[in-house]
């Protein structure tokens, strides 16, 4: 007979799926922290040169104001470029990103830790509350593709999957912040309560969230909803779903054959959507002046931040990486066809 | 259940399977000319615990024919006429919803043609049987785990192993064979198998039809075999029908259709295959190609174009099929008893 093996290879072969990822995203961050390096410091003008020299104006030894910038930015302001190159990478293992310029005396990665939650938290509350709208609209869409809600359902999804994802944040704020102010429009959280596990608090956090995380949702549902109603049609027409129907398997069954068969490849596109809702952050948080990732890197560049802007930068990709792993794991656990070693 | 007898028809009589009568079936699919009949006015019986084959040429309507038994047609399908009666069910293409659905599977069972497509990639073959099992309130999961592991041993396969296996972990002909293991672990009385065997080889194959012929025996069961293979069937089979652009042309016992076929085609048929005819150098193909559905004559008979035995009824009338000794056959120029008398000279 002429199986695979299974079952004894398939840990072995998820290991060695995630180390290739691991390598794979290690050198897109050390890619990412080398472009940050060389804007830093070839940028017009060279920031770290000039905050150096305006130490020494200020009145400051050179020894001071080469430790000074050298704590702002990670290396030495002096020196040659490979020694600073060096450097820089030395203090990132040590995550170390140096200090901020316009929050004078912060370390980056402070700023960033709490920049990070208003970002993260929403960011995946709107993929978790896209994809399982958009998954069961699909199916119903798929499913009554011929009357006219299937058609209204997949009507919405190509309609707001078309639509910038700012424009609809712009369009939620007008509606539900101006013309009818149920929501706040902007901020975080109400100044009046006092941080902590008391109920105004989290009710106001929760009041905040609604419409940045609303407009997460609706920027990828349009995705998700088209996705997988093509998924479902493309399954529907598959042999297995007629002979499981042919031989009496109960609907239920039959159904969860059909949205196993038809959301499994929507994992390939979920660390894609979720590194661009990342991406939107910058717009959404813009308009809800919400203050996460997206919102610190636009006021770093602004403010000509550059340790602060390079460390965002490198945050950013770094989380796009980590979803990525986390989505390809996801497929490789739930596809016995992946998880037997690639066989198929 | 009682294991081989000596005379397994009597056998068969007397545990009592099911008789199948397909009466007046029209299945027509809608194409952009139009509703055109894929099975057209299809009258075929099948006695109780006998097997019957179907052959004819791709396109003719098998398959179509093997779906409406489970009331099945696929849009843009549908069954526009007809009935079909199974002992203990009733009139299968009444039943709706629940009814339906316990049905198959259960009191029908069927191989589906494409078999080696028939089964969902994300779950092992045996999760898929427990799947069955439940979705027809099969008390003891484990004697229905014990039952395919027989079949699949059976069929020469290492049962536990495939039960463990996932769809893709095996090969084509390993599919097909835990296709007809699902079709028979119900102990369906009534068993259609649209070409089982085409993924296997020719030992293989003949293996197979050989266990289904014993299964089919020692549980009394009522069988259809559609298969493109003449040869194998005549093994295999009581009965052999013979379909043509959607009508059953020719319809008797296997050996005297095949000893002496009376409907023009089914003589073409045969003497395209050389192992029947024994003889290499007078095998000869079937002059033409079978019609599709944009290709049927509206009128006459559907088989005409290629008959060396036309006349000019042949244009106008569809020839009736008539039955005569337990032979059925529906073709102007030697379908009729009285014809039959003087048939010698006609040949
Ligand atoms: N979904 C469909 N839409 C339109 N026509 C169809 C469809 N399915 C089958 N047909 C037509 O119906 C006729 C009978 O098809 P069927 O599949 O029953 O033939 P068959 O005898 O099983 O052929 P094969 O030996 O190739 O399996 C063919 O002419 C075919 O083109
Ligand atoms: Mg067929």
């Amino acid at each position: 007979m002429t199986q695979t093996v299974p079952g004894r290879h398939r840990a072995a072969a998820i290991a060695r799926k995630v180390a290739g990822h691991v390598v794979r995203g290690l050198v897109m961050i050390w890619a990412v922290a080398t472009i940050s390096f060389v804007i830093i410091r070839e940028i017009p003008g060279n920031p770290v040169l000039g905050q150096y020299e305006s130490l020494i104006q200020k009145g400051m030894s050179p020894e001071q104001a080469e430790r000074a910038t050298a704590v702002l930015y990670g290396f030495l302001p002096t020196g040659n470029l490979w020694q600073q190159y060096v450097g820089y990478l030395g203090s990132l293992l040590h995550f170390d990103l140096g200090r901020s310029l316009s929050t004078p005396g912060v370390e980056v990665t402070t700023l960033i830790g709490h920049a990070a939650r208003w970002t993260v938290l929403p960011v995946l509350a709107g993929t978790l509350l896209s994809f399982l709208l958009g998954v069961t609209m699909g199916v119903y869409a798929a499913i009554k593709r011929s009357g006219r809600l299937g058609d209204a359902l997949a009507l919405s999804g190509s309609l707001l999957h078309g639509v910038p994802v700012y424009v609809i944040g712009l369009l939620l704020t007008a509606i539900f912040a101006t013309l009818w102010p149920i929501m706040p429009s902007g901020g975080p959280v109400d100044v009046e309560f006092v941080p902590g596990l008391n109920p105004g608090y989290i009710g106001s956090l929760v009041h905040h969230a609604v419409l940045p995380v609303v407009t997460y949702t609706l920027a990828s549902y349009g995705g998700w909803i088209l996705a997988m109603k093509s998924n479902v049609v493309a399954v529907l027409g598959d042999d297995f779903i007629l002979a499981a129907e042919l031989r009496g398997l109960r609907r239920g069954i039959v159904f969860r054959y059909l949205a196993r068969n038809a959301i499994l490849p929507l994992f390939t596109i979920l660390a894609l959507s979720i590194g661009m809702l990342f991406g939107g952050s910058i717009f959404i948080e813009q308009i809800f002046n919400y203050p996460g990732l997206g919102l610190l890197l636009v006021n770093s560049i602004s403010s000509r931040d550059y340790a602060l802007m390079g460390g965002t930068f490198l945050v950013i990709t770094v989380g796009i990486v980590v979803a990525n792993i986390v989505a390809d794991l996801l497929y490789t656990v739930i596809d016995p066809r992946v998880r037997s070693g690639g066989a198929a | 259940m009682t294991a081989h007898t000596a005379t397994p028809h009597a056998a068969a009589r007397d545990m009592e399977a099911p008789g199948v009568r397909i009466r007046d079936l029209t299945v027509v699919y809608k194409t952009p000319a139009g509703e055109l009949p894929a099975v057209r006015g299809v009258d075929l019986t099948l006695a109780p615990g006998t097997i019957t084959g179907v052959v004819g040429e791709s396109g003719s309507g098998k398959s179509t024919l093997a779906l409406s038994l489970l009331n099945a047609v696929q849009p843009p399908g549908r069954i526009a006429a007809g009935s079909v009666e199974i002992d203990g069910l009733g009139d299968v293409l009444t039943l709706r919803g629940e009814d339906l659905r316990r049905a198959r599977g259960r009191e029908v069972g069927y191989v589906f043609q494409a078999a080696q497509n028939s089964l969902n990639p994300l779950k092992t073959i045996g999760k898929q049987l427990l799947d069955l099992g439940r979705s027809h309130d099969v008390e003891d999961p484990r004697a229905l785990v014990r039952d395919a592991r027989d079949l699949l041993a059976r069929m020469g396969m290492d049962g536990a192993r495939v039960l463990d296996s996932y769809q893709h972990e095996l090969s084509g002909g390993m599919r097909q064979r835990v296709g007809i293991m699902l079709a028979l672990v119900l102990n369906a009385k009534v068993v259609v198998l649209d070409e089982p065997t085409t993924a296997l080889d020719m030992i293989t194959q003949a293996t197979i039809l050989r266990i289904i012929r014993e299964v089919h025996e020692e549980r009394a069961l009522t069988t259809l075999v559609i298969t493109h293979d003449v040869g194998a069937v005549a093994e295999v089979a009581d009965d052999l029908a013979v379909m043509y652009g959607g009508r059953v042309v020719e319809h008797g016992p296997v050996t005297e259709v095949l000893g002496d076929a009376r409907h023009p085609y089914t003589r073409g048929l045969i003497r395209a295959i050389p192992r029947l005819t024994g003889d290499l150098s007078l095998a000869r193909a079937l002059p033409g190609r079978p019609p599709t559905l944009g290709t049927l004559p509206a009128q006459g008979c559907v088989f005409r174009e290629r008959c060396e035995r036309r006349m000019d009824i042949c244009e106008t009338d569809d020839p009736a099929a008539v039955t005569h000794d337990g032979r059925t056959v529906a073709c102007h120029a030697t379908g009729r008893p009285l014809e039959l008398v003087g048939r010698e000279e006609l040949v």
